[in-house]
C-alpha cells in the first residue's frame, strides 16, 4: 500500500543562471546557476508531519518553495500525488498543496473570518463568491483552530501566535492534502509553539494530512516530527557550499550523530541523553556536588553555567552540599580553605561564594 | 458589541461575521453621489433656480432658452465627466497600492500621467508654429482631440515601456521603482522641451496641467465614457485576485493565482481609466492616492469586491465636490480643479485618518 502524496525523484534546487532581478541574493554565481543541493529523493506519506531541519544558509527555504511550486526546480522532478508539478494547472496545485509563510500579510483591514476565506479562492468563481459548501469548510477551518473567537476581528489587533493561527486556518481552508509550513513557531513564545505543534499533529492524525514544516527548533521536531528531513551543509570542490538531505525517523538521526554533524560548532556538544545542544563549558575549575533531586540538578545547571565542572562526591576539596527539603532546603558550600561551610539560603548566593572564592586565589584544580 | 444575528448562530453566542459587512453605506454613498451631482449642475457663475435645473433635466425645458444650453451642454456634461473621472482615478489608485503594496501608489507611479504630459507637450510645443498653437486654442484645451490623442499616446508609450519591463521583473516594488524611474525620465524630457519653447508655448502647456472637467462634451464624453467603463469592467474582475494578493505575492500564487495575468491586467486597466481622464481632463493628482485610503478607513474593510464600488462612489462625490469648490458659486471666477482636490482633499483625508487610526495596519 502506497499513500505517498509527494515524492521527489533526484531533485536539484537553487537559482537558475543569469537574471535574477529582484530576488534575494546571489549575485556572485553571475552567469552559472546556483545549486544548493541535488540529488535528493524524498518521500511524504499521508497522515505524517515532516519536520525541516538544518543551519541557516543549507536551503530549506529553497526546498520548500521548490516543493509548492513557487520555485521551478534546477533538475529532478516533484510528483505531487502522482503527477509532475510542472503538469499541474496553477489552480490544481493550490488544491493540492497549501503555504504557511513568513511573510508579511497587509490585510489590516480585513477580517479573520474574510482572510480564512481567501483559502477558497482555488474553488471559487471568478468572483469569488463562497458556497454554502465554501462557507461550511472556512467554517471548520476556523472552529479546528481554536480561532472561533476572534473571527470577526481584524487580522492587525491579534498577537503574534493567534495570527499564526489564523494562517494555518486558512491553509486548512484550502482543504488541500498537503500543507507545508515555513518556520510556524518562529517569534512565539512557548505556549504558543505548543499550541501550534499540537495542533499540526492533530491534523496530521485525525484528517490525515501531510504536513511539513521547517523549524529551528530541535528539541520540538525531536519529540512530535514523524520524520525528520534533516539538511546539512557539505564541502563540495571550488569552495561551493551545498547541502546534503537525509531523511529518518528522529531517533535513528540523533543515534547515528547525523544531527550532530550538521549542526556542530565550536563551543556547542550535543547531549545524547536530552537531545539537545549545551554550550560546552571549557571548565577552569572543578567542584564537587551533594545531593539528589530536582534542586541539585538546577544547581549544577546553574555551576555549570558559570562555568565549573561538577562531578559527584566531596572528594574535590571546594565542593556544595544539597540540604534539607524543598522549600526549607538550603546549601553548604566548603570552599577548601576552612573546614565549616558557609551556609547560603539561596542558589544565587551559592554562585557568588563559588566566585568569590575563586578570585581569591585558592582554586584547586 | 454589535452583533448580527445570521442562520447561523453559534453555540457560544458569536455570530459568524458577515463578509461584505456595510452594504447598506453603497446606498448611503450613492444617495450622496446624487445629491451633489444635482449641486454641482444648480450652482454655477449663473444662477438657475432649484426649479428650472429639475424641470430642464426632465425635458421639460426653461422659461430661459439660455438656461437650458448652460445645463445641458455645459454644467451636465461637466458634471458626468466629474463622476468618470473621480470613479476611474479612483479605482486605478486602489489597485496600485494594492499591487505594489504601498499606501503612496497612484495612478501616477507608473509614469502613465507623465507620458500623457510628455504627448500633450510634444504636440503644444513642438509644433511650434503660431498657426498650429492658435488652432489649438480655437478649439480649447480640454476638449480638442488633438491634445486627447496625443495624451493618449504619450501614456500608451510609457506604458509599453513598463510593461516590457514588468514582464521580465518578478518583484513588484522593483517594478515600482523602474515605473516611477521611467515617470522621471519622462518628465524630464517634459522639462527639456519647456527649455527651448517660447513662453506662449509653455503657458498653453501649463494651462493643460491645470486640469479641467469642461470642454469634454458630445461624443468626446461618450468616448470617454466607454473607455473608463471598459476599465472598470477590467479592475472590477480582478477584483478576487486582488483580494488574494493582499496576503503577498507568494500566497498569491500558492492559491493558484497567476500574478503575471494580474500585473498585466492590472497594469492594462490603470492605463485605460488614468490614461483616458488624463487625456481628456489634464494630470488630475490626489484622488487616485486618496480616494481609496477614504473609503478603506470610512468602510473598514479591505475587500475589493466591496470596496471597488465604493471607490467609485467616493471618488465621484470627492470629484464633484471639488468641482463645486472650483466654480466659486456666486462669483464669476473659477479655479483650476488641480489645485482644488489637493487643497480640498487633503485636510478630509488628514482628519478621516487621524480619527480611523487604520491606515497603519492595511499597509505594515
Amino acid at each position: 500500500m502506497n499513500n505517498s502524496i509527494l515524492q521527489t525523484r533526484d531533485l536539484a534546487i537553487g537559482y537558475p543562471a543569469g537574471k535574477r532581478l529582484g530576488m534575494s541574493g546571489n549575485r556572485r554565481s553571475g552567469n552559472r546557476s546556483k545549486i544548493v543541493a541535488e540529488g535528493m529523493s524524498l518521500e511524504l506519506r499521508e497522515g505524517e508531519l515532516v519536520c525541516l531541519l538544518g543551519p541557516n544558509g543549507s536551503g530549506k527555504s529553497t526546498l520548500m518553495r521548490t516543493l509548492a511550486g513557487v520555485q521551478k526546480p534546477l533538475g529532478g522532478e516533484v510528483l505531487l500525488s502522482g503527477t509532475r508539478l510542472e503538469r499541474l494547472s496553477a489552480r490544481d496545485g493550490a488544491r493540492l498543496l497549501s503555504l504557511v509563510l513568513t511573510d508579511k500579510v497587509l490585510t489590516g483591514n480585513l477580517s479573520v473570518y474574510a482572510l480564512v476565506a481567501l483559502g477558497r479562492y482555488p474553488y471559487t468563481g471568478w468572483a469569488g463568491n463562497l458556497s454554502p459548501r465554501d462557507e461550511a469548510v472556512v467554517r471548520h477551518a476556523i472552529e479546528t483552530t481554536g480561532t472561533r473567537m476572534f473571527a470577526h476581528r481584524h487580522l492587525g489587533d491579534l498577537s503574534d501566535g493567534e495570527r499564526q493561527k489564523v494562517m494555518i486556518a486558512r491553509a486548512i481552508a484550502q482543504d488541500t492534502p498537503v500543507i507545508m509550513l515555513d518556520e510556524p513557531t518562529a517569534h512565539l513564545d512557548l505556549p504558543n509553539r505548543l499550541e501550534i505543534v499540537r495542533l499540526l499533529k492533530m491534523l496530521a492524525r485525525e484528517q490525515k494530512k501531510a504536513i511539513v514544516l521547517s523549524t529551528h527548533e530541535l528539541d520540538m521536531a525531536l519529540q512530535t516530527a514523524d520524520r525528520i528531513w534533516l539538511m546539512r551543509p557539505v564541502d563540495a570542490p571550488h569552495g561551493e557550499r551545498k547541502s546534503s538531505i537525509v531523511s529518518g525517523i528522529p531517533e535513528s538521526l540523533v543515534l547515528d550523530g547525523q544531527l550532530e554533524q550538521a549542526f556542530r560548532r565550536k563551543g556547542f556538544e550535543f547531549d545524547l541523553h536530552s537531545g539537545s545542544f549545551r554550550f560546552r563549558h571549557d571548565a577552569e575549575r572543578t567542584i564537587g556536588l551533594v545531593g539528589d533531586g530536582v534542586r541539585a540538578y538546577w544547581t549544577r545547571r546553574a555551576l555549570e553555567r558559570i562555568g565549573c565542572r561538577v562531578v559527584p562526591g566531596t572528594a574535590v576539596p571546594q565542593h556544595v552540599v544539597v540540604a534539607g527539603e524543598n522549600g526549607t532546603g538550603h546549601w553548604q558550600f566548603f570552599d577548601g580553605s576552612t573546614r565549616n561551610p558557609h551556609k547560603l539560603q539561596a542558589l544565587s548566593d551559592v554562585l557568588t561564594a563559588v566566585g568569590v572564592s575563586a578570585s581569591s586565589g585558592e582554586v584547586v584544580r | 458589541m454589535a452583533v448580527r444575528i445570521s442562520g447561523a448562530q453559534a453555540s457560544d453566542g458569536h455570530a459568524w461575521p458577515l463578509l461584505s459587512p456595510k452594504a447598506g453605506m453603497l446606498f448611503v454613498l450613492l444617495l450622496a453621489l446624487l445629491l451633489l451631482f444635482l449641486l454641482d449642475i444648480v450652482l454655477g457663475s449663473v444662477q438657475i433656480p432649484l426649479e428650472s435645473v429639475i424641470g430642464i433635466l426632465l425635458g421639460r425645458g426653461a422659461e430661459h432658452p439660455a438656461w437650458e444650453k448652460i445645463i445641458t451642454a455645459i454644467r451636465l456634461p461637466k458634471a458626468a465627466t466629474a463622476v468618470i473621472a473621480g470613479a476611474a482615478l479612483s479605482v486605478s489608485g486602489l489597485q496600485m497600492q494594492t499591487l505594489f503594496r504601498n499606501p503612496l501608489a497612484g495612478p501616477s507611479v507608473l509614469g502613465i500621467s507623465a507620458g500623457a504630459s510628455l504627448g500633450v507637450a510634444v504636440v503644444m510645443l513642438a509644433s511650434g508654429g503660431a498657426a498650429n498653437a492658435f488652432a489649438i486654442r480655437q478649439l480649447g484645451f480640454g476638449g480638442s482631440w488633438l491634445i486627447v490623442i496625443a495624451a493618449t499616446l504619450g501614456a500608451m508609450a510609457v506604458l509599453l515601456i513598463v510593461l516590457g519591463i514588468a514582464v521580465r521583473i518578478r518583484d513588484n516594488v522593483v517594478l515600482l521603482i523602474v515605473g516611477i524611474m521611467v515617470g522621471n525620465i519622462t518628465i524630464s524630457l517634459i522639462s527639456i522641451w519647456q527649455y527651448f519653447s517660447e513662453p506662449e508655448q509653455i503657458q498653453d502647456y501649463l494651462i493643460w496641467t491645470f486640469g479641467s472637467l469642461g470642454g469634454v462634451l458630445g461624443p468626446q464624453l461618450a468616448v470617454l465614457g466607454a473607455v473608463v467603463a471598459l476599465g472598470l469592467l477590467v479592475s472590477f474582475s480582478a477584483s478576487k485576485s486582488l483580494n488574494v494578493l493582499l496576503l503577498g505575492e507568494n500566497y498569491a500564487r500558492s492559491l493558484g493565482m497567476s500574478t503575471f495575468f494580474v500585473r498585466v491586467s492590472v497594469i492594462a486597466a490603470t492605463s485605460l481609466l488614468a490614461g483616458s481622464v488624463t487625456g481628456f481632463c489634464g494630470p488630475i493628482g490626489f484622488i487616485g492616492i486618496a480616494v481609496p485610503h477614504l473609503t478603506r478607513s470610512m468602510l473598514d474593510t479591505s475587500d475589493h469586491r466591496f470596496l471597488m464600488p465604493s471607490c467609485c462612489l467616493v471618488g465621484g462625490i470627492l470629484m464633484l465636490a471639488c468641482d463645486i469648490v472650483a466654480q466659486m458659486p456666486g462669483t464669476q471666477t473659477t479655479l483650476p480643479i488641480n489645485a482644488v482636490t489637493a487643497l480640498i482633499g487633503s485636510p478630509v483625508v488628514i482628519w478621516v485618518i487621524m480619527k480611523q487610526r487604520n491606515l497603519k495596519s492595511s499597509f505594515s
